[in-house]
């Protein structure tokens, strides 16, 4: 395919009007659900329900249901919840990181992948709420004058981790929101259903797409952008703190802020780009969401990939460098421990899958990505696995050495985090408009007035 | 048609967006002030042709993330290093290093919170669902691929017709004229609303009655009430007795304690020499403890005139010669078994504030019987530091 | 060719600039043989500050070059031949180490082998911390950077005549390769030249560290040349304010990042309290160097950060130029912070030397004459780029 730099890649293909566009991503909101919606409901719902009673299990018998012990006192739990909050990280970053960066191809996939950040946070949030063992007990992290006149912790990375997830969560809420109300106003304008209207003019507050508000909203993105860009930093940075603050040898090291960001962003592009080939091929959005936006987040994983892989490289490197023996047994466990199956799963699904990314064909084949995006997944969840699991279990001393084996019920929750997630992701596709219908009218081929140089710019 | 009705505005529909721009500018060019153009997108260059100028609404985020910022530094650093001092981890008391994530996501969260509620709220006026333009054909086609512009009727230069030529001139494809709604009185006391309100009422009271004092106490969430152990003074079938106590093994020394060896003997304190030695901090221990413990019936001074005023038999004095004439084991033992009407105090006060105690009575009689020597240490004492050292 | 359908005039900068660089660049070399030949080591370190610096323009300019064949982007592209001609400094790399080479022993402990036999961890690091390999990984790294240089500046420069869009897609390909080597590479260098300065201690996060000052350090050298250009009107009449807001915005971000990084490394070693780790900021907090180090803060994050918060900064040329040579001199101050406080035989004490200065003055006069001459023969606008135009549309 010959590309004519002259020209920037059009966005939405097929050339339709504005109308048109309402109707385009309106439609999974006004028709009746499919055969296909309730088989895939059904899945969820069945993986959410099978995480419910593991749930139940662990409240009523508490955490020994789980394998944890000690040392290895962290497993699936924390595991799962940097796997889930990292998924998050890709709604913020191209919503607001590709905003400032004026990549105007975000506006297909932004709300969309806005959604499954706030469900992953929901999901994640849960995980170190249960690992407390007394759940309801978790009230005491907020920093409130309660009857034993004490304060959190401030120093402890656990409890930045309250302030960082709680603050991601509210501020990803609000931005979502945000984008929604116009979006709103128009299904609102559009709807003739009295129900709906009533729902849709509640949510819209009464916005009335006036120009003054616009210049106000359109900074006020601008600004939201701006402070969610190192809050989406800042929380994965957070959560790499609680490990690598310690002295456990495979945590301890100063790389790991920008190496857990970066990983958290190549998890979640791979979470956003599996969930939208579906969403693309059920809804008929292939014009919207289209090839060039599979492509470039093909990229942008690549490149996250790598990093990840950069950062693989020099933990390894250090390891033997600082000629600390305790690092350098635990990376060499990695490698030949009895975990070295979780390494290699790491290692092939993060650091070299990703490489085929490099050759065109691999890019603009939607099976192939599908196939890398399920397998960045898998190898993420490996990762945290392998640095939580396997550091762990191979401590300075050796009379305390661990093996954790996981139970049915930590199977049972990480399958239900699942459930949880996709039941949150399909009811979201079908009641609210899964993709931007201002952000996408106001990119279309003619949509912005001559005299402003076209739609070329935002 | 509609001619008891108020007139709100006039709104003129567009097709291009380069007509709305061009409209937009005649329109304030033609000097109208309280106009409006609806647009389902922002449509750029607009701000410019309707006149308005930067959004200033980043000074609300400035102010509120530094407000927050500065709040929630100075907060931890008060509660980590002056309501509860407290050293975590080796670090110093106020680890302001430690602080900075923490302020770095209030910062966040204040200034996003303000910037949003703040232009809804205070900038917008939302929510706003009586505005006239709702329900509007106009606001209809605007949602889908139509620009609109409105003049108020509240603008000085409003008139009616006039409005509606200069936006034909304009070449616009629809005109509509928007009314005000017709108010409606609004009836709080209505009876479904007190029922309702009731409602809502009586299930806030009954989840919390329930949550509070049923849900928290079953299984699991019992707060650890429930455990498979026996509590002190409580009754057991684990043991042939019942109790639920056991009593130590004959002979069993608790740590920490060390048996009287002249336990209820009134003699012989030979082998009782006082450990202590007088010093300043002793003495202030003993004067503490002699406050407490002795003054009530010994007096402050020792001087045997007791607080009590007769309600217990007076303790005597500690000046006289028989006293100053015991020695330190001797008053000691006195301290720990008691004597005629004097009860043991062994419970009440330690070993070394017993003898803290006798240095302190010491010290009482010595004053009261002083040495002439005495009298020229304080001489040279007062000489020394130029000023009255007894006083 | 003169003119273009783009609008471009070409006007040949004046002679006076030669003669500036030239005098700076002579008073400065020959101060430094002075240095070299009074105190080899003070030199040395000094020259090595020096030598990061060019490292960090030179290298840092390609990769902006190379990034903005990566993503595609427009608006970057009508002073994308500036960073060019400031990537220039890359060939003369591998002249300007030969002094370092000659004076490694001055400069970095574990050349000494006495040191190393004294250290078990020292001795174990030595597969890697020896002067063959040491010398073999800097030129070769030297070389590779000038083969990419090369190669993208070729078809860059053959473009203008040719106006061959196949050159863009062949340098996207190109600058895509070169992305992941510089990564690995100037983590290296940051490894050999700098951290290795005090061999026991290590970071993981420090080629990450550089590669952020490297950044800054170009883009604000390609910002304070483009606006003094612009003004005097030697590039384009259509590059204003937005496209200076673009890079301001650019430079913010980067001091963030660079913060953030900082932060990160500071914090981490901070909070676990690791003797083996602490000590590298230790040296840099007593023996007088407590100020340099809160210089630090204040020059490379909170002025900056302030300063280009402001939306009318970013948008005024004025405002920008300060700010571009307060980070290249923010960006020298953070080299030299990390360079000297290693420097053992004065018991890590702080002392200023004049040397300190000497080399800067003439790495600015190099930078300058390479600049001169390259613009002598080249356009100042790679007008021959598809992407031109839409960069020069560019609007917010």
């Amino acid at each position: 395919m010959n590309i004519d730099y002259t020209k920037e890649l059009v966005l939405v293909e097929g050339n339709p009007r504005l109308a048109d566009i309402d109707e385009i991503i309106t439609r999974p909101l006004t028709q009746p659900p499919t055969r296909k919606f309730y088989i895939a409901l059904s899945i969820s719902g069945a993986a959410l329900l099978i995480g419910a009673y593991s749930l139940w299990l662990t409240l009523y018998y508490g955490i020994g249901m789980w394998g944890n012990n000690i040392p290895v006192g962290w497993a699936f739990d924390i595991t799962n919840f940097v796997f889930w909050i990292g998924i998050g990280h890709a709604g913020t970053l191209i919503s607001a990181i590709l905003f400032l960066l004026r990549q105007r191809w975000r506006t297909g996939i932004a709300r969309f992948a806005e959604g499954m950040t706030i469900f992953a946070v929901m999901t994640a949030g849960i995980f170190p709420v249960i690992h407390l063992g007394r759940p309801w007990l978790a009230g005491y992290l907020i920093p409130y004058p309660n009857q034993h006149l004490l304060w959190p912790n401030f120093v402890s990375p656990l409890l930045w981790d309250v302030f960082a997830v709680s603050t991601y969560f509210t501020v990803s809420l609000m931005f979502w929101y945000m984008g929604l109300i116009p979006d709103f106003a128009i299904l609102r304008d559009k709807t003739v259903d009295k129900i709906k209207k009533t729902i849709y003019s509640i949510f819209s507050l009464g916005w009335r797409h006036s120009n003054r508000h616009w210049r106000h909203y359109e900074k006020t993105y601008m600004i939201m952008a701006g402070l969610a860009t190192p809050l989406v930093l800042s929380v994965h940075t957070i959560v790499s703190f609680d490990f690598a603050v310690s002295l456990i040898p495979g945590w301890h090291t100063t790389i790991f802020p920008p190496y857990f960001v970066a990983g958290a962003i190549y998890s979640g592009f791979a979470m956003v780009m599996t969930v939208l080939i579906f969403v693309r091929k059920v809804f008929d959005m292939e014009n919207i969401i289209t090839l060039n936006h599979l492509e470039r987040m093909a990229k942008v994983m690549l490149l996250t990939g790598s990093l990840v892989a950069y950062a693989y490289l020099m933990e390894f490197f250090i390891a033997w460098y600082s000629q600390v023996p305790a690092e350098q047994y635990d990376f060499w466990a990695r490698v030949v421990g009895p975990y070295r199956w979780a390494w290699y799963f790491m290692i092939s699904c993060n650091a070299l899958i990703p490489q085929l990314i490099w050759f065109k064909k691999v890019r603009r084949s939607v099976t192939m990505l599908f196939v890398i995006s399920i397998c960045a997944n898998i190898g993420m969840w490996f990762e945290r696995f392998v640095i939580i699991v396997q550091s762990l279990s191979r401590d300075y001393l050796p009379s305390s050495w661990h093996m954790f084996t996981p139970t049915l019920v930590d199977f049972g929750v990480l399958t239900g985090s699942f459930g949880l997630f996709f039941t949150l992701v399909l009811l979201f596709a079908k009641t609210m408009p899964v993709i931007s219908i201002v952000e996408t009218k106001s990119v279309l081929e003619g949509s912005q007035p001559s005299v402003h140089g076209g739609s070329h710019h935002e | 048609m509609n001619e008891n009705k108020v007139l709100h505005s006039v709104a003129a529909l567009f097709d291009t967006p380069d007509k709305i721009i061009n409209a937009a500018r005649k329109v304030k060019d033609a000097g109208y002030t309280m106009f409006d153009v609806n647009t389902s997108y922002p449509v750029h260059g607009m701000d410019k042709a309707m006149g308005l100028g930067q959004s200033k609404i980043g000074y609300v985020t400035l102010f509120f993330g530094f407000a927050g910022a500065v709040f929630i530094f100075l907060f931890m650093g008060w509660s980590m290093a002056i309501n509860y001092p407290y050293i975590v981890g080796g670090k110093p008391f106020f680890p302001y290093q430690a602080f900075i994530p923490i302020t770095f996501e209030v910062t966040v969260l204040c200034g996003s919170i303000a910037t949003v509620v703040g232009m809804l709220a205070v900038f917008f006026n939302l929510p706003f669902l009586s505005h006239p333009i709702h329900g509007s054909n106009y606001i209809k086609e605007v949602s889908v691929d139509k620009f609109g512009v409105v003049i108020e009727a509240e603008d000085p230069l409003f008139d009616k017709n006039k409005v509606f030529e200069f936006f034909k001139n304009l070449g616009a494809g629809k005109i509509e004229f928007i009314y005000e709604p017709e108010k409606q009185a609004i009836k709080i006391l209505q009876p479904k609303f007190i029922v309702f309100l009731a409602v809502v009422a009586a299930l806030t009271s009954f989840s919390t009655y329930f949550t509070l004092n049923k849900l928290m106490y079953i299984v699991p969430f019992n707060w650890m009430d429930n455990q498979k152990k026996s509590n002190p003074q409580s009754e057991t079938n684990f043991f042939y007795d019942g109790y639920a106590m056991r009593t130590p093994v004959e002979g069993t020394v608790a740590r920490g304690f060390m048996p009287y060896p002249f336990h209820e003997q009134a003699l012989p304190s030979e082998p009782l020499a006082n450990p202590t030695l007088p010093t300043k901090q002793i003495l202030k221990i003993g004067q503490e403890k002699f406050l407490t413990f002795c003054s009530p019936c010994h007096g402050n001074y020792a001087e045997g005139v007791s607080r009590l005023m007769g309600q217990f038999p007076p303790g005597p004095t500690l000046h006289s010669a028989k006293i100053i004439g015991y020695s330190d084991g001797m008053i000691y033992n006195i301290i720990t078994n008691g004597q005629n009407a004097m009860p043991s105090y062994a419970y009440q006060i330690p070993r070394e504030q017993r003898w803290a105690i006798i240095d302190y009575i010491r010290v009482l009689q010595r004053a009261q019987n002083p040495k002439p020597s005495d009298f020229q240490a304080i001489k040279e004492l007062n000489k020394e530091s130029g000023k009255n050292v007894v006083n | 060719m003169s003119s273009t359908e783009i609008g471009y005039i070409r006007k040949e900068l004046p002679e006076k600039i030669k003669t500036i660089g030239l005098t700076l660049f002579v008073v400065g070399t020959a101060l430094g043989i002075i240095g070299f030949l009074i105190d080899p080591q003070r030199a040395s370190l000094s020259y090595l500050v020096t030598f990061m610096f060019l490292v960090s323009i030179g290298v840092g300019s390609l990769f902006l070059v190379a990034l903005e064949y990566a993503v595609g982007a427009d608006w970057s592209t009508p002073f994308r031949r500036i960073s060019e001609f400031l990537a220039a400094v890359i060939p003369f790399l591998i002249i300007l180490v030969i002094p370092l080479l000659f004076n490694l022993k001055y400069i970095f402990p574990w050349t000494h082998k006495s040191i190393v036999d004294s250290s078990v961890m020292l001795k174990g690091k030595t597969p890697y911390l020896n002067v063959p390999f040491f010398i073999i990984r800097s030129i070769g790294i030297f070389l590779i950077w000038w083969v990419f240089y090369y190669f993208i500046i070729r078809n860059s420069r053959k473009q203008d005549t040719t106006k061959d869009q196949y050159l863009t897609k062949k340098n996207i390909n190109i600058s895509s390769g070169f992305i992941p080597v510089f990564g690995i590479s100037i983590t290296a260098i940051a490894f050999d030249w700098m951290m290795s300065l005090e061999p026991n201690w290590f970071s993981t996060i420090f080629g990450v560290y550089y590669f952020s000052g490297t950044v800054w350090c170009a883009l604000a050298a390609l910002t304070l040349i483009v606006i003094l250009l612009n003004e005097h009107g030697y590039l384009h009449s259509k590059i204003k304010s937005e496209h200076y807001y673009t890079l301001g915005l650019l430079m913010f971000a980067f001091t963030v990042f660079w913060a953030y990084i900082a932060f990160s490394q500071y914090l981490l070693i901070w909070y676990a309290d690791l003797p083996d780790e602490t000590i590298w900021f230790m040296h840099r907090w007593v023996g007088g160097w407590k100020v340099v180090s809160l210089a630090i803060v204040f020059t490379h994050f909170i002025f900056p950060f302030f300063y280009l918060l402001s939306y009318n900064v970013k948008m005024q040329a004025k405002k920008l130029k300060f700010i571009a040579i307060w980070i290249l001199c923010a960006h020298f101050l953070d080299l030299y912070w990390l360079v000297m406080p290693g420097m053992s035989t004065n018991g890590y004490q702080y002392s200023f030397s004049w040397m300190d200065l000497v080399f800067p003055v003439a790495a600015v006069g190099l930078i300058i004459l390479i600049f001169k001459s390259l613009s002598h023969k080249y356009n100042l606008l790679p007008i021959g780029d598809p992407k031109l135009q839409r960069g020069l549309d560019f609007h917010l």
